[in-house]
């Protein structure tokens, strides 16, 4: 790996400068880095650590495949360790990362050919956001549950037909409730491709839907977040 | 370097397949160079403990033979390596009792380091080439099968696993640089050669996978079999079942399932649920009804219900392990684990442990019998007292007797009947001449 010298400390390529945080929430905010030679596939996550700590957490690549930057859209765990140290960080201090890691996303050739459902709860919509950047042609819905409408996390960016915005604490957003009851409620084409993401109960709840409604799960592929 | 004095190595190895494949290797190294392989209470002037990080047991069992070592081979190099090495580094390299600690990324070139100690250089193992495969194939072993490397690494972040950390990003080892490694192993005269990795599955070289590897290992020409080392469930093709109708192809799978729950096997970020698994074994077991499979299980995860627990009991029965290596679950400091809520108290791993283990020896007594009549070709590892000892192509432990049996020889063996304790039963048979 090549080695380079900035400021007081050793860096290599691993090392990236925050360029922007972006607060999107009281606690939810975007970093984003200089994309540089970081080459991904748009649903892979990559390791962050803050440069002198000890410890790095995964998080999934929030911007397109061809963008400038790297993004990643965190949520400050209350009492955590690792994210209110992501949160206090300023403009300019230096991130670790490491990947891209993972499987999820699409396979080679099927983005512009199938048909997908988006299923995300909170922050569990990066990888998909990621995705519908890098396949602006891509024929998807997705479906995003949430607490409160402020946690629509950049919505306006998506097609307002493609996008079901799911409230489970206030009656703001297009289903109120849980993503997984509006789910039951759907039908969709039987050679539909289904991409979860988020923490493990909804998507333990929302594959049983799937499978209850004659999905395989050959045709369900899941991305679990804590 | 030809040593001018004959010095003396002893290994110490722990944990899995792959670390038992590097410390043949090294063995391999050392021999060629010229250094007598003996075992650490001989006065080796170097030892080389090759570590497990995988669970606190590992930990633990570790540093007690680091001590150990260190306390027996007083004047010896002690030489630290393994994935232990990699997660404790900067606490071993403050051991006064070890000499030098040696990353898992550097572990091919420890002979280069203790050459460079014996000859007056002042080496450190910082400065040794990072390279995973560079190991040459093994000759000189401390075992009768050979493993061949295909891979290292991980990237599949299992909430429980410390590997992706002590091991690093997955990286596959070139078709040709493989198949060459099988051919000088069978030309150095193993039988058997096992195929590991930390994630074998995921082999990847350009357009080759997994399957597609194997099937060019398969046709390599000699006279030799094929087992493969620990494998995750989600890493193989449609076309993988059909290769074990090549008959060197050993029909023994260990397929981790680690939870019969589905609940649990998303907590831990598994990429398979039970049904996905069930499919595989009903495929394999279609076609070779007799097929082995032994697996791995975490029981006492956090979160873990009673109801989960017991999907994972009905999923024993179901699947009829003959072998579960159970882990009662342990921190790893740095994984997502470490944060999920519900840690279950020791003495709730303990009992479930203890299930584990009572449904283990019963599938693996009525697998065995299941064989009595029946005949196994026995590569033998062991002879002792006229009784020849090895493993048949499931996987059994089979004994027999015959005058003049020689270890690394392949025998037909009638098997007779089943003997030892429930937990280390083996078949008894009759060689077939």
């Amino acid at each position: 790996m090549m080695t380079l010298m900035r400021h007081d400390h050793e860096t290599d390529e691993s090392f990236y400068k925050i360029l922007e945080i972006r607060h999107l929430t009281g606690n939810a905010f975007s970093i984003r880095l200089p994309k540089a030679r970081f080459a991904f596939k748009a649903g892979q996550h990559i390791s962050l650590g803050i440069v002198g700590g000890n410890q790095s957490r995964e998080y999934s690549i929030y911007s397109g495949e061809n963008e400038e930057n790297l993004e990643v859209l965190i949520k400050e765990v209350q009492n955590g360790y690792f994210t209110p140290q992501l949160r206090r960080l300023k403009i300019g201090r230096m991130l670790e990362v490491h990947g891209p890691f993972g499987k999820f996303g699409m396979e080679p050739g099927k983005a512009e050919k199938g048909k997908f459902v988006f299923i995300a709860s909170g922050t569990g919509i990066a990888p998909f956001r990621s995705i519908i950047r890098t396949y602006p042609n891509i024929d998807y819905r997705l479906i995003h549950g949430v607490k409160t409408l402020e946690e629509a996390y950049d919505s306006h960016e998506y097609e307002k037909s493609r996008y079901v915005l799911c409230t489970s604490r206030e009656k703001t957003g297009d289903y109120h409730g849980r993503l997984t009851g509006y789910l039951k409620t759907c039908t969709f084409a039987p050679d539909t491709q289904f991409d979860l993401c988020g923490n493990s109960e909804m998507i333990f709840d929302a594959l049983e839907i799937l499978k209850g409604k004659g999905f395989s799960r050959d045709q369900i592929h899941c991305e679990v977040y804590f | 370097m030809i040593l001018n004095e004959k010095k003396r190595v002893a290994f110490k190895t722990l944990g899995c397949r792959l670390n038992q494949y590097e410390t043949d290797a090294l063995v391999t190294d050392f021999s060629q160079a010229g250094y007598e392989l003996v075992d650490y209470n001989e006065s080796p002037d170097v030892v080389i403990v090759n570590t497990c990080t995988v669970t606190n047991q590992s930990d633990h069992k570790s540093r007690s033979v680091i001590s150990q070592t260190a306390r027996k081979a007083k004047n010896a190099v002690v030489v630290v390596t393994g994935c232990m090495a990699n997660n404790f580094k900067e606490k071993l390299e403050s051991q006064e009792n070890i000499t030098f600690v040696v990353e898992n990324s550097r572990k091919s070139s420890i002979l280069t380091l203790v050459d460079a100690h014996f000859s007056g250089e002042i080496a450190h193992p910082d400065q040794l080439p990072q390279d995973v495969f560079r190991y040459e194939p093994v000759k000189k072993s401390l075992h009768t099968r050979s493993a061949v490397k295909i891979q290292d690494g991980c990237d599949n972040f299992c909430t429980f696993c410390i590997i992706p950390m002590v091991r690093g990003n997955a990286v596959s080892r070139p078709v040709a640089d493989v198949l060459e490694s099988i051919r000088k192993t069978v030309e150095n005269g193993f039988k058997e050669i096992v195929i590991t990795g930390v994630n074998i599955g995921r082999y990847s070289d350009g357009a080759t996978r997994f399957e597609d590897l194997l099937a060019q290992i398969l046709e390599v020409p000699g006279d030799f079999r094929v087992r493969i080392s620990s494998l995750e469930p989600d890493g193989f093709g449609p076309d993988f079942v059909k290769l074990f109708a090549h008959p060197k192809l050993m029909p023994h799978l260990h397929l981790c399932l680690q939870s019969g729950s589905d609940k649990t096997l998303l907590r831990m970020r598994r990429m398979y649920d039970v049904e996905q698994f069930r499919k595989t074994v009903t495929q394999f077991r279609a076609i070779y009804a007799d097929f082995n499979f032994t697996t791995d299980i975490i029981v006492g995860f956090p979160g873990e219900t009673e109801e989960e627990f017991g999907q994972t009991l009905e999923a024993i029965k179901e699947f009829n392990f003959s072998h579960i290596h159970t882990f009662k679950y342990s921190v790893r400091k740095g994984t997502r684990a470490e944060r999920l809520e519900n840690h279950l108290p020791e003495k709730v791993k303990t009992e479930r442990s203890l299930q584990i283990r009572d449904l283990s020896v019963e599938n693996k007594i009525d697998y065995f019998n299941s064989f009595i009549g029946k005949t196994q070709d026995v590569l033998v590892e062991k002879v002792a007292h006229g009784v020849a000892s090895g493993y048949g192509e499931h996987y059994i432990p089979v004994r027999f007797k015959l005058a003049g049996a020689q270890k690394n020889a392949i025998h037909k063996v009638r098997l007779l009947e089943r003997k030892g304790d429930d937990e280390n039963s083996y078949l008894f048979g009759e060689a077939v001449l």
